[in-house]
């Protein structure tokens, strides 16, 4: 009885112990069995991939049902004020944080084989804040976008900033531009940041892109339909243009016009986690959540 | 040799050892995480069912004005269940629920329109409302029936018609569409082409994903989003306490 006990104790100490150890020591997370099985569970759907990927070529529609990885990840950023009231500090401090908790999570995302990230992270809406508020989320945005610079370059990520310019401060758009000419050559992977962005206000400068060109006489009035209006999307600059999955921390289960078209088909996942306190479990979660999910597409399977 | 062979073949059973342990391994995880799903379903069930036989206090008083308008989402494969609907429907006006918008991304519940609205009592569509003078149901359910016609197409049709108005303008060349395309020239084309743009506050998800599935996207701008999961399992319970919840709900706006 005793050898016996012995014997599944060694086994237990060989199979789960110590790889359980070196797999959250690997994942900087603390070690505990859904760390583990969420870690399993990605690895082995990364596998499926590249099994998928070796099969030879399919419809995309196809091959994106079967890929369990999302190719595209769209990011509401909420809960920073919850996060900052919660410990007592600014405005500016919960900001801050999320910030920072941005570039993780991101450079985290690409690691994973996402190809784009979208975030949400100053709606048009926002504007009717406090000054002080508004004036601190931009200066946190030219001071991210300085010194994360070499980060983008470094590992050939594309920034592309959507949104309505028109209120931006000079020195900022100035930054927004040098970043995306500095980084458009890029491919693979793609980092979308949504500032005074508006899903209404997308569809509405579509529809007038559109009655631009019919007025130019570069395409008829028949030639508009969905896959024209796509073309005329902000979102346009992305070969995905359409999440697969779109994550809204906080609570809160809402889009808040955030890719109001492009979001007809998205998977929507909204954690109870306030954005500074996303991170790397979180994610995983966030993916094992998303590849149990039986995507149609509005089709029949 | 022997001794090189010897190894080799120890070699080879201690990979088949240990890929026979990860398989193991594998197996326990995935009996782990699906007796946790299991608990979590049951404890689910039980909670849907206290609160269904008004067991539970907190959902016997819900503050139904807030829900002015409600709109249910329903997976196609599950929208051929008509009576599945139906039942949700009669519950929805048991709550109090005022308006429904009833959405599947091709059209089969606007084809049942007629069985719908013949088979739950005092509903009649929206656009009748206020029409007739007298109903003999002081309180109707209003319904509306949506499918993706009424989603991407009709903002094509109503972009084409603000085209037009742009085209016909006396100095069309000059102007850069700030008069013409605005949301409220949009709402308004919306209107003509015969689409209600009222956002629903609240939109219930039935189906295996929790996507909208193509519901008309200029209405969702603020709209709460719940999945229910499947229509079949659909409990009284469930919809009684996602009402409850975005009854407490508070609205900020983006502000």
């Amino acid at each position: 009885m005793l050898s016996l006990f012995s014997v599944v104790f060694t086994f237990l100490a060989l199979f789960l112990l110590i790889p359980g150890l070196f797999i959250s020591r690997r994942l900087r997370l603390p070690f505990c069995l859904e760390n583990i099985i969420r870690f399993f569970k990605i690895t082995a759907s990364k596998y499926d991939d590249e099994r998928n990927d070796e099969r030879g070529p399919l419809g995309e529609k196809e091959k994106r049902a079967r890929n369990r990885m999302p190719k595209h990840v769209a990011v509401i950023l909420d809960g920073n004020r919850r996060w900052a009231e919660k410990r007592g500090l600014g405005t500016s401090g919960g900001h801050e944080a999320g910030v920072k908790r941005l570039m993780e999570n991101a450079k985290d995302c690409f690691a994973m084989g996402t190809n784009t990230i979208s975030l949400f992270a100053f709606s048009t809406e926002n504007w009717e804040r406090p000054e002080d508020e508004v004036n601190c989320l931009m200066a946190l945005f030219k001071k991210h976008f300085k010194s994360e610079m070499p980060y983008f370059q470094r590992d050939k990520i594309k920034i592309s900033v959507i949104g309505n310019r028109a209120k931006i401060s000079q020195s900022l758009l100035g930054l927004i531009e040098e970043v995306e000419e500095a980084t458009k050559s890029y491919e693979g992977k793609q980092l979308i940041i949504a500032i005074d962005y508006s899903g209404r206000f997308d569809i509405l400068q579509a529809c007038k892109n559109l009655a631009t060109k019919v007025k130019d006489g570069l395409i008829q009035v028949e030639d508009i339909d969905e896959k024209a209006m796509e073309n005329e999307l902000m979102t346009k600059c992305s070969e995905f243009p359409n999440p697969d999955l779109l994550i809204r921390t906080s609570g809160e289960q809402k889009i808040s016009n955030f890719f109001l078209w492009q979001s007809a088909y998205t998977e929507l996942y909204f954690p109870n986690v306030l954005w500074p306190d996303f991170g790397e479990a979180e994610y995983l979660d966030a993916l094992t959540w998303y590849q149990q999910r039986q995507r149609r597409f509005g089709r029949r399977v | 040799m022997d001794l090189n062979q010897s190894m080799r073949l120890l070699s080879s059973w201690i990979a088949q050892i240990g890929v026979l342990g990860l398989d193991l391994l594998w197996r326990f995880i995935h009996l782990v995480v699906s007796l946790c799903y299991i608990v979590s379903g049951i404890i689910e069930a039980v909670e849907s069912y206290a609160i269904s036989l008004g067991l539970n206090k907190k959902y016997s008083s819900i503050n139904i004005e807030k829900l002015r308008c409600l709109a249910v989402v329903v997976d196609i494969e599950e929208a051929r269940d008509v009576s599945k609907v139906i039942e949700l429907l009669q519950w929805l006006r048991t709550i109090g629920v005022k308006q429904v918008g009833l959405f599947d991304s091709q059209g089969l519940l606007k084809k049942s329109k007629d069985l719908i609205l013949g088979t739950v009592p005092g509903s009649v569509l929206s656009e009748e409302i206020g029409e007739k003078d007298s109903s003999p149901d002081q309180n109707p359910l209003a319904l509306e029936f949506i499918s993706s016609s009424d989603n991407k197409e009709a903002v094509m049709k109503a972009a084409n018609i603000l085209l037009q108005d742009h085209l016909k303008s006396s100095r069309p060349e000059n102007d850069k569409g700030e008069n013409f395309f605005t949301e409220t020239h949009l709402n308004e084309a919306l209107r003509v082409v015969g689409e209600n743009v009222h956002a629903p506050d609240l939109l219930l998800v039935y189906g295996p994903i929790r996507s909208h599935l193509g519901f008309p996207a200029w209405r969702l701008r603020y709209t709460e989003i719940v999945h229910m999961g499947s229509l079949n399992y659909m409990r009284y319970g469930s919809l009684l306490k996602a009402i409850h919840k975005f009854t407490g709900v508070h609205q900020n706006y983006g502000t």
